[in-house]
């Protein structure tokens, strides 16, 4: 007999093997884990600017994950590409920085020293800059100061 | 036993002088200097909370735009396996319930057009 249960309370996974129907046209996951993204995360905002907006927009227009499929494959499309780019470009620099935030509990001011470099290095061959919004008017940004307060106790 | 006559006087060169000034060591700074002191101190300090608060909001502010700008790729993922399991879950309920007639497979409950997940899951 059949017995109701919680949902959250089930002890097998909530996981369902069925593909996607046919008539998508598949794409690839991003596949990248939590720190990668956090190191590229204004990368990916900068590159991606328009495919995320409009991305965004369509969300605004209807909540039904339907609505945007065509727009959420452009948004992944673009960031499996940039952070492509960023390991083809500057593997180095960009390794070094999300295993310092790996680390240091994802905290960015404790990596301005490898977010530097990898900034530096994105600047050069891909011409992007991290820039946040918002930020005060005619000072430094935050990862620009050059002594901040708030840092990593141990140099 | 006779001494020989001696006057008594001054030794040569005269007394020297009664010390009747006050004698106050120097007992450190005074107390305007010190006030002085910890004020200048404690303003320094208080300077550098104001930096660093004003720092901790740049580090907030630089924290929520990284995590706005992931919004888009993992809303996208999201989105596609939402409705993966959407499609899955609606494929069932038509074999489960081809031979009712009248049943419409995946019909909202509601009347409104507007997007309202689902509140409840199969758990396979």
């Amino acid at each position: 007999m059949a017995t109701w249960t919680k949902n959250d309370a089930s002890v097998a996974p909530y996981v369902d093997p069925t593909p996607l129907p046919p008539s998508i046209p598949s794409v690839e996951e991003v596949g990248t884990t939590s720190a990668p993204l956090k190191s590229a995360a204004f990368f990916i905002g900068a590159y991606c600017k328009d495919f995320n907006e409009d991305f965004m927009l369509c969300k605004a227009e209807n909540r039904n994950p339907e609505h945007c499929l065509k727009e959420g494959r452009k948004v992944t499309r673009c960031a499996t590409d940039i952070i492509t780019k960023l390991r083809e470009n500057c593997l180095a620099e960009f390794d070094k920085h999300w295993q310092c935030l790996e680390n240091n509990n994802q905290q960015y001011y404790m990596c301005r020293k490898p977010e530097r470099a990898l900034n530096k290095c994105v600047f050069e061959k891909l011409g992007l800059v991290k820039a946040i919004p918002g930020s005060p008017q005619g000072q430094p940004q935050i990862h620009e100061k050059t002594s901040p307060i708030f840092g990593a106790m141990q140099k | 036993m006779s001494v020989p006559y001696r006057q008594d006087l001054p030794p040569p060169g005269g007394f020297e002088a009664i010390k009747y000034k006050r004698n106050l060591p120097f007992k450190g700074p005074s107390g305007i200097v010190m006030l002085a002191g910890v004020t200048l101190f404690c303003g320094y300090g208080f300077y550098r909370v104001g930096q660093g608060n004003l720092e901790k909001r740049e580090l907030k502010r630089e924290k929520t735009w990284a995590r706005i700008h992931l919004v888009p790729m993992l809303l996208a993922e999201g989105d596609r396996d939402a409705y993966r399991r959407q499609q899955a879950a609606l494929e069932r309920e038509k074999e489960i319930m081809k031979d009712v007639p009248g049943w419409e497979a995946g019909k909202s409950v509601y009347h409104d057009k507007k997007h309202v997940p689902r509140e409840s899951i199969v758990v396979l």
